[in-house]
C-alpha cells in the first residue's frame, strides 16, 4: 500500500509493506538512525517518536497508520543547529552517558512537557516509565526535566 | 598545584551530538553492498553435532555466505589461554548450551537470512545436560569438556584454595565463630544497545575493517585475527559509538568473529545485531555463586581469620571467569583489617549460558556476604555497625593477607560520610516499623596486573596543521565520559582548553595499543598515559618555539591554549599560530602499571598500584502488605583520589547504584531445562525510573601520588556495596537477613508471613477440581512430566516460526466481517498490536492474516448508548490512554482511569485498547518461550508450571495450564458489571465481562466476530477502586483486585469483588461480597471476608506469596471503597 504523511516536518509518500513498523521506515528506509532499537518489543522506549504530538514506540507502530498524519523524530525536534530547551537541559545536567536511551527519553520528556509545562517530579517519573536507561540511573535526567519545565533549581545544574 | 581544566565539571564530549540523535552506534553503519547476517542456534542443551546440512540455506535466493565450523578449522577463543582456551567460534562436535552458535548466514535482507537459518539442517545426538553446579560435581555428571579445558577435575574449569597467615594459630585465638551461607543466580549487564558487529573485508588489500560494539578494540583485534586466521595486521577495529558496557562488552563477543568470516566468504560487508532475545540467550552474562562464609572473631572484634568458599557457575564455556576467581579472593583477603585467611573457589561447567564479565566482576557479591556477615558479627559484639565498620577500616600503610600495601585510602573518611548522610544514629535508634538504615564498605583495586600483558597503555596525541588538538586511543567511551576525562587531562598537561582537544577512540590503526576500557583501567591506566604523551607533547611544542622564538623553553608559558613569551608578553601563539610556528607535531605516552603479578598459586602480591575504597548507606522501607522493598535514599561516599570531573563521577555513581539496586531487589535470570525463560526487558526487568532513589555523594579526595593528577579508578566500583548496603537495611527494618538474591516481593513477602506465623486458611476442597489436580500435580515429577515430555512433546503441533501473516486493513464493518469469514485462513484481529506483534516474534501464534481494525470508525468513541442514557459506551478500538484522559470516564467511572494508569507504559497506553487488553494472549513465560507446553503444542505435551518456575501462575483454577489472565480490565469491568458488545454475521450480541472468558487468553468471541465496543451501566450511589501489584514499574499483574460497593445509607447493599492474574478467569470473591453486604465495610468485617477470598486455592511452590498478596489487596480495594462513599 502506498501512504502520505509527514516526518519532522516534511511531507512524504511512501509504498509500504502491510506489516513494516515504524521503525523500519524511519532507520532503513529515511536514514534517520537516532530513534534507536533496544528491544524491539515495546518494553525499552529506545524507539519513541511522536505520531501526531504523541509519544509511542515505533517499534511496534505499524508503518501504514501514520498515514494522514504527521510523525517527529529526534532529528526534527529542533531545527538545525540549535537545541530545544529538553535537548538544552540534558546537556546542562549531564543527563547522558551511552546517548542510547537519549532520543527516546528526549521524545518521551519533550510530549509530557507539551501536555504539563509544569510536571512534578511523580509526574516525570510516570511519563517516563517506558524508558529505560540502563547507564544514568536516572537522576540527571529528572534534574534535566525539571529544568527544562522552569523548575531548575540551580544547585542541581551541572556544568 | 593549581588546576584548569582536571577536576572541574565540563560538558560530555560529544554530547550535543547525542541529545540531536547524530551520534553513529554499530546499529546504525550502513556501507554500501552490506549484507545481513543470522545466527543459527543449538536447540538443546548439550548434544553431540552428527552433521549439518546446508544447501538448502545456501540455494535460498539472496543467500551469500553460509558458515559452520569447519570454516574456522581447529581453532578456538584465546581468552585467557591455556586450559581456558575451551571454545570454537562456531560449535563443532558438541553443542554445550542452549542457544550456542552452530552456523551463521549472510543474506540480502535479515528475513533471508533467517529464512536460510531455518532451512539448515542439523543432525543431534542429545546428551545429558547438568545445569546445577553441585549437581555437575556429581559422580554421575556428564563431562563438559574434556580434561585439557577441567584440569581442577570433571567440570572443573579451576579448583583453587590457599591459606593467607598461620590460619590455625589465629582461630585458636578466637572469641566466637560465625559462619553463613549466601547464594545468587545470574544477572545480565543489560546494555540497552545490544551486541553487533559491521566487518567489512577487503579481498584485494587483505583487510578486515570492523565497526563493533566494544569496549576493548584490543582483544577484539587479536581474538578475531587468530579466528578467521589473519594477521593482526591486517584487521582494524574502527571507531564507532558504544551503548553501554559494564563489562558485557569488554573482550570477544561471538557476532565479531562469525561477521568477519561471513564478510570473507561473501566478499561483501556483512552486518550482524543480535535481538534483545538473543542477546540474554547467548550474550555473556554474569556468574551464579554460592559464597560460605566463616569468620573468628577476637573479644575486641579484630577479624583474627576470614574465612570464604566460593563455588562459581562458569556456563558452558570460559571467558573471564578466572578473574571472577581473583576478584572475590582479593575482597575475602583484603576488605578491612582481616588478620588471616583462607580462600577456596570452584569454577564449574554447567550447560548454561556462558558467563562473562559484568561491572564489579563479582565483587558486589561477594561483598553483600561478607558485609552481611559483618553485621552479624557486630550485632554478636554488641556493637553498632557502623562503629564497628569504622574501627576494622583499612588505613594507609597497611599490608593485607594478600599483600596488598595500601597506600591512599579514604574509607574511614567515607565511612564517616556516609553515616552522616544518611542521618545514622538517629535513624538506627528510631524503630520506625519496616524501616531501616544499613551500610557496607568496599575495596577495589585501581591499575591491577590483571592481564597476561600486563596492563599498559599507550597514548598519542597530535596537533594537527589546523590547530586542533587530538587524543588518539585504542580505549571506548561505552558512556562513561572517559573521552571526557582524557580530555581534561590532556588540556591540563597541555595547557589548553578541554574544548580545544577532540578525543579519538577505539581506531587500532591512528592509537597505538592499549588495552581497552575494562577492568577499572582507564582513568587511572590511561589517564597516565595521557598525561605523559601530553607532557610529551608540550615538550615537543616547547622546544620547537624556542627554536622559532629564539629563548630557552623555559621562557615559554602555554596557559589557555595560548603560548606567551614570558618576558616579552607581546609575543604570543594560540593553538593555530602553534601549529603554523611549530609545525604539525605528535607524541606519545605509555604507562605500565607499577603493581606485581600476583603468585599464580596463591594470588598473593602487590596486585594494583593504588586502591579505592568506599561506603554506601541505604534507607529502606518495606511494605508489609507486598512485600516491596523501596529504596528511599542512598548515601555514597567514594575514594576517587581526585574527582577529574564531579559531574562525570556523580553520573557513574547514580548509575552503580542503579545497577546495585537491581541486582539486590530484582534481576535475576530464570532457567528451564537450561533455556532461559526471562529473555526480555519485560521478565528480566532492570530498573526503571520509579526506582532511582535520592542519592547523596561525597567524593572523597586522597590525592593518590601514582594517579593521573591524584585520580583512581570511579566508574566500575560504585556497584560494588550497594546490595550489601540494602541488605543490612533490610534486616534491620525487619530482622530477617535475606541470603538469596533478589530480595523480590515475593521472597520478601513470604519471609515476612514466615515470621509472623501466618496460615490463610485455604480450604483447597471448596473447588471441585482440585482434587483431581492435585493428584496429577502429586505424579507429575516421576510420572506425568517425563512421559509427557520424552513422548508426549514429540507429538507437538508447534507453529512454524518463520510464517509472517498479511496485514488486511478494512475501511468498513462490513469489509471487516467479510475477512474474517473465510473459514481457511487463519485470522486474529489487530487494533493496538502491542500484545500480538510480540507474539509473533515468540512464535506462538500460526496465522495467515491480521486485520487492523484501530482506525474502523465503528470501533471508536466514548458515549452515552443511544437509546440508553444509563449506559456508557466505549468504542473497542479506543486506546487506554484516550480512555483514561476522558471527561466522562472521569466524573463516572474514576477507578477504570486509576486502573489505566497502572497498566504498562505510557508508550503502550497510547496504542493499546480496551478490547486488547481484556483478549490479550495468557501470559505465561514458557508458553511465551514457546515451549512444546500443553497450550501451544497440543494435549500430548504437559505443563511446565508445575516443576518449573510458577511465581507469576495461578493459585486458583489452575487445570493442564496455569497460566493467570492478565488483563487488569477484566475484573475491573467485570465489578462495573460491564458488557462486551460482539458483532459478526450473524447480527449482535451482549457477553458480560465476567463470563467473556473460556480460559486465560481465550474468550467467547467467535473467530468470525469482532468486539465493536464495551458498554458499562452506570450505577448510581456506588464507589469503586481497584488496586493492583506487579513485581516492578510497568509490569502485568501479579494479583490485583477490583470492588464496586453499591451503598445504602451507610452501608452496602450490593457488593461486587473480583481478582485478576490469579486465576484463569476472574475470580469473583462471592463468599467475601455475602459476607459484608449489610455492613459498612467496618476494617474487622473486611479483614475476616478479605481472607475468604482465598478459599479453594491451590498454589504452586513459587506463588505462595499470592495468597497473603490476594488478601492484603482485598482488603485495601474494600477500605478504599469505604473511604470513598
Ligand atoms: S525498541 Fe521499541 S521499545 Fe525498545
Ligand atoms: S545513557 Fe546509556 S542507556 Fe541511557
Amino acid at each position: 500500500m502506498r501512504i502520505d504523511f509527514r516526518i519532522n516536518g516534511i511531507d512524504r509518500s511512501l509504498q509500504l509493506s502491510g506489516d513494516e513498523m515504524l521503525v523500519n521506515v524511519i532507520r532503513e528506509r529515511l536514514g534517520l538512525r537516532g530513534t534507536k532499537v533496544g528491544c524491539g518489543n515495546g518494553e525499552c522506549g529506545a524507539c519513541t517518536v511522536h505520531v501526531d504530538g504523541e509519544a509511542v514506540c515505533s517499534c511496534l507502530y505499524p508503518a501504514h497508520r501514520v498515514a494522514g498524519r504527521s510523525v517527529t523524530t529526534i532529528e526534527g525536534l529542533a531545527p538545525e543547529n540549535a537545541l530545544s530547551p529538553v535537548q538544552a537541559a540534558f546537556v546542562r545536567h549531564g543527563a547522558v552517558q551511552c546517548g542510547f536511551c537519549t532520543g527516546g527519553m528526549i521524545m518521551s520528556a519533550s510530549a509530557l512537557l507539551a501536555q504539563n509545562a509544569k510536571p512534578s517530579e511523580a509526574e516525570i517519573s510516570h511519563a517516563l516509565a517506558g524508558n529505560i536507561c540502563r547507564c544514568t540511573g536516572y537522576r540527571q535526567i529528572i534534574d534535566a526535566v525539571l529544568d527544562a519545565s522552569g523548575q531548575g533549581n540551580a544547585d542541581s545544574e551541572r556544568p | 598545584m593549581s588546576l584548569h581544566e582536571v577536576g572541574k565539571r565540563r560538558h560530555q564530549a560529544g554530547i550535543e551530538m547525542r541529545v540531536r540523535g547524530g551520534a553513529v552506534y554499530t546499529h546504525d553503519i550502513a556501507l554500501p553492498g552490506m549484507l545481513f547476517g543470522a545466527i543459527l542456534r543449538s536447540p538443546h542443551p548439550h548434544a553431540k553435532i552428527l552433521s549439518i546440512d546446508t544447501s538448502a540455506a545456501r540455494a535460498l535466493r539472496g543467500v551469500h555466505a553460509v558458515i559452520t565450523s569447519k570454516d574456522f578449522g581447529d581453532r578456538r577463543y584465546y581468552q585467557l589461554g591455556g586450559s581456558y582456551s575451551d571454545r570454537p567460534p562456531l560449535a563443532n562436535e558438541k553443542v554445550r548450551y542452549w542457544g550456542e552458535e552452530v552456523a551463521a548466514v549472510a543474506a540480502e535482507t535479515l528475513a533471508v537470512a533467517e529464512q536460510a537459518c531455518a532451512l539448515i539442517s542439523v543432525e543431534y545426538e542429545a546428551l545429558a545436560p547438568v545445569f546445577a553446579p553441585d549437581d555437575a560435581l556429581g559422580a554421575q555428571a556428564p563431562e563438559i569438556h574434556g580434561r585439557e579445558n577441567a584440569p581442577g577435575g570433571k567440570n572443573l574449569a579451576i579448583r583453587f584454595s590457599a591459606n593467607y597467615g598461620d590460619v590455625d594459630g589465629a582461630v585458636a585465638q578466637a572469641a566466637f565463630v560465625l559462619e553463613d551461607e549466601f547464594r545468587h543466580g545470574i544477572v545480565a549487564p543489560s546494555c540497552l544497545e545490544t551486541n553487533g558487529t559491521v566487518a567489512s573485508y577487503d579481498a584485494g588489500q587483505g583487510k578486515l575493517d570492523l565497526w563493533t560494539a566494544t569496549q576493548a578494540p584490543y582483544f577484539i583485534r587479536k581474538e578475531v585475527a587468530q579466528a578467521v586466521g589473519l594477521d593482526e595486521k591486517q584487521v582494524r577495529i574502527r571507531s564507532v559509538e558504544v551503548g553501554g558496557g559494564f563489562g558485557g562488552k569488554s573482550k570477544i563477543c561471538e557476532q565479531e568473529a562469525l561477521a568477519a568470516m561471513l564478510s570473507i566468504k561473501a566478499k561483501r560487508p556483512v552486518k550482524i545485531t543480535l535481538n534483545r532475545r538473543e542477546e540474554f540467550v547467548s550474550g555473556k552474562t554474569d556468574h551464579a555463586k554460592r559464597v560460605r562464609i566463616r569468620t573468628a572473631v577476637a573479644e575486641d572484634g579484630r577479624i583474627l581469620n576470614r574465612n570464604v568458599s566460593v563455588q562459581i557457575d562458569n556456563g558452558a564455556y570460559t571467558a573471564y571467569a578466572p578473574t571472577y576467581v581473583g576478584a572475590s579472593r582479593q575482597r575475602t583477603t583484603c576488605l578491612y583489617r582481616v588478620e588471616t585467611a583462607h580462600y577456596d573457589c570452584d569454577l564449574v561447567y554447567t550447560n548454561k549460558v556462558p558467563g562473562g564479565q559484568y561491572r564489579g566482576m563479582g565483587a558486589p557479591h561477594t561483598i553483600w556476604a561478607i558485609e552481611s556477615h559483618m553485621d552479624e558479627i557486630a550485632s554478636r559484639l554488641k556493637r553498632d555497625p557502623l562503629e564497628y565498620r569504622i574501627a576494622q577500616a583499612n588505613q594507609p600503610g597497611d599490608v593485607t593477607p594478600l599483600k596488598w600495601r595500601i597506600s591512599t585510602c579514604g574509607l574511614t573518611e567515607c565511612l564517616e560520610a556516609a553515616g552522616r548522610m544518611i542521618g545514622w544514629d538517629e535513624k538506627r535508634k528510631s524503630s520506625a516499623p519496616l524501616r531501616g538504615v544499613g551500610v557496607a564498605s568496599m575495596i577495589h583495586p585501581s591499575g591491577g596486573v590483571i592481564y597476561q600483558e600486563g596492563n599498559f597503555a599507550n597514548t598519542r596525541i597530535e596537533l594537527t596543521a589546523e590547530g586542533r588538538v587530538i587524543v588518539h586511543t585504542q580505549t571506548a567511551d561505552t558512556g562513561t565520559w572517559q573521552n571526557t576525562t582524557l580530555a581534561q587531562v590532556a588540556a591540563e598537561a597541555l595547557g589548553v582548553g578541554t574544548d580545544d582537544v577532540f578525543v579519538s577512540h577505539m581506531d587500532t590503526e591512528d592509537a597505538p595499543p592499549d588495552l581497552g576500557s575494562a577492568a577499572s583501567r582507564v582513568t587511572f591506566v590511561t589517564g597516565n598515559a595521557t598525561l605523559r604523551a601530553g607532557e610529551n607533547l608540550k615538550a615537543k611544542i616547547l622546544s620547537a618555539l624556542s627554536r622559532q622564538w629564539n629563548c630557552g623553553v623555559e621562557d615559554i608559558a602555554i596557559e589557555s591554549g595560548v603560548a606567551r613569551h614570558i618576558y616579552e608578553p607581546n609575543r604570543t601563539a594560540d593553538l593555530l599560530e602553534i601549529a603554523r610556528l611549530a609545525g604539525p607535531l605528535d607524541a606519545e605516552g605509555y604507562f605500565s602499571t607499577p603493581g606485581e603479578r600476583p603468585d599464580p598459586k596463591t594470588g598473593e602480591g602487590n596486585y594494583a598500584a593504588t586502591y579505592v575504597f568506599g561506603a554506601q548507606a541505604a534507607e529502606v522501607e518495606v511494605d508489609r502488605n507486598t512485600g516491596r522493598i523501596t529504596v528511599l535514599r542512598m548515601a555514597v561516599a567514594q575514594d576517587v583520589g581526585r574527582a577529574l570531573n564531579p559531574t562525570a563521577v556523580e553520573g557513574q555513581i547514580y548509575g552503580g547504584v542503579l545497577q546495585g539496586i537491581g541486582m539486590a531487589l530484582q534481576e535475576e535470570m530464570v532457567f528451564e531445562e537450561g533455556r532461559p525463560v526471562n529473555a526480555s526487558f519485560l521478565d528480566y526487568a532492570v530498573p526503571r525510573i520509579g526506582s532511582a532513589p535520592k542519592i547523596d555523594i561525597a567524593l572523597v579526595e586522597t590525592d593518590d601520588p601514582l594517579g593521573p593528577y591524584g585520580a583512581k579508578a570511579g566508574a566500575e566500583p560504585t556497584i560494588n556495596a550497594t546490595i550489601a548496603a540494602i541488605a543490612n537495611a533490610v534486616f534491620h527494618a525487619t530482622g530477617i537477613r535475606f541470603k538469596e538474591l533478589p530480595m523480590s516481593p515475593d521472597r520478601v513477602l513470604s519471609a515476612l508471613e514466615a515470621k509472623d506465623g501466618n496460615k490463610p486458611a485455604l480450604k483447597p476442597w471448596k473447588r471441585v477440581y482440585n482434587a483431581e489436580v492435585a493428584t496429577v500435580r502429586a505424579m507429575y515429577p516421576n510420572v506425568v512430566f517425563p512421559a509427557l515430555r520424552s513422548v508426549g512433546t514429540k507429538f507437538a503441533r508447534l507453529p512454524k516460526k518463520s510464517k509472517q501473516p498479511r496485514t488486511l486493513v478494512p475501511g468498513n464493518a462490513n469489509e471487516l466481517v467479510e475477512f474474517l469469514s473465510n473459514k481457511n485462513t487463519k485470522s486474529r484481529i489487530v487494533a493496538g498490536g502491542t500484545d500480538i506483534f510480540v507474539g509473533l516474534k515468540q512464535g506462538i501464534y500460526d496465522l495467515d492474516q491480521l486485520v487492523d481494525v484501530s482506525r474502523l470508525p465503528e470501533l471508536q468513541g466514548i458515549s452515552f448508548a443511544e437509546n440508553d442514557l444509563s449506559t456508557l459506551r466505549i468504542g473497542a478500538a479506543m486506546t487506554l490512554d484516550k480512555i483514561a484522559r476522558n471527561e466522562l470516564v472521569a466524573r463516572f467511572f474514576p477507578s477504570l482511569a486509576s486502573c489505566i494508569s497502572l497498566i504498562a507504559t505510557p508508550q503502550i497506553r497510547r496504542v493499546a485498547t480496551i478490547a486488547g487488553d481484556l483478549c490479550q494472549e495468557k501470559r505465561c513465560w514458557f508458553f511465551r518461550s514457546a515451549f512444546p507446553c500443553y497450550k501451544l503444542g497440543g494435549p500430548t505435551c504437559p505443563c511446565f508450571a508445575v516443576l518449573g518456575d510458577n511465581r507469576h501462575h495461578s493459585i486458583n483454577g489452575a487445570k493442564r495450564c496455569a497460566a493467570p489472565n492478565p488483563s487488569d480490565l477484566a475484573p475491573l469491568l467485570s465489578s462495573l458489571s460491564a458488557c462486551a458488545v460482539v458483532v459478526g454475521r450473524s447480527g449482535k450480541r451482549s457477553i458480560p465481562i465476567e463470563e467473556l472468558y473460556l480460559w486465560s487468553g481465550l474468550t467467547k468471541v467467535g473467530s468470525d466476530e469482532v468486539i465493536e465496543a464495551i458498554e458499562i451501566p452506570l450505577a448510581p450511589n456506588t464507589t469503586a477502586s481497584f488496586e493492583k501489584f506487579g513485581l516492578r514499574q510497568g509490569d502485568f499483574a501479579e494479583a490485583s483486585v477490583a470492588v464496586r460497593a453499591q451503598w445504602a445509607n451507610d452501608s452496602v447493599s450490593t457488593l461486587r469483588i473480583f481478582a485478576g492474574a490469579v486465576s484463569p478467569l476472574p475470580l469473583r470473591a462471592a463468599k467475601a461480597e455475602a459476607l459484608l453486604t449489610g455492613t459498612r465495610l467496618e476494617p474487622d468485617a473486611v479483614a475476616e471476608a478479605a481472607a475468604t477470598i482465598v478459599e479453594g486455592s491451590l498454589p504452586l511452590e513459587d506463588n505462595q506469596y499470592k495468597v497473603p498478596l490476594l488478601i492484603n489487596l482485598t482488603k485495601q480495594a474494600l477500605l478504599a471503597a469505604r473511604r470513598r462513599n
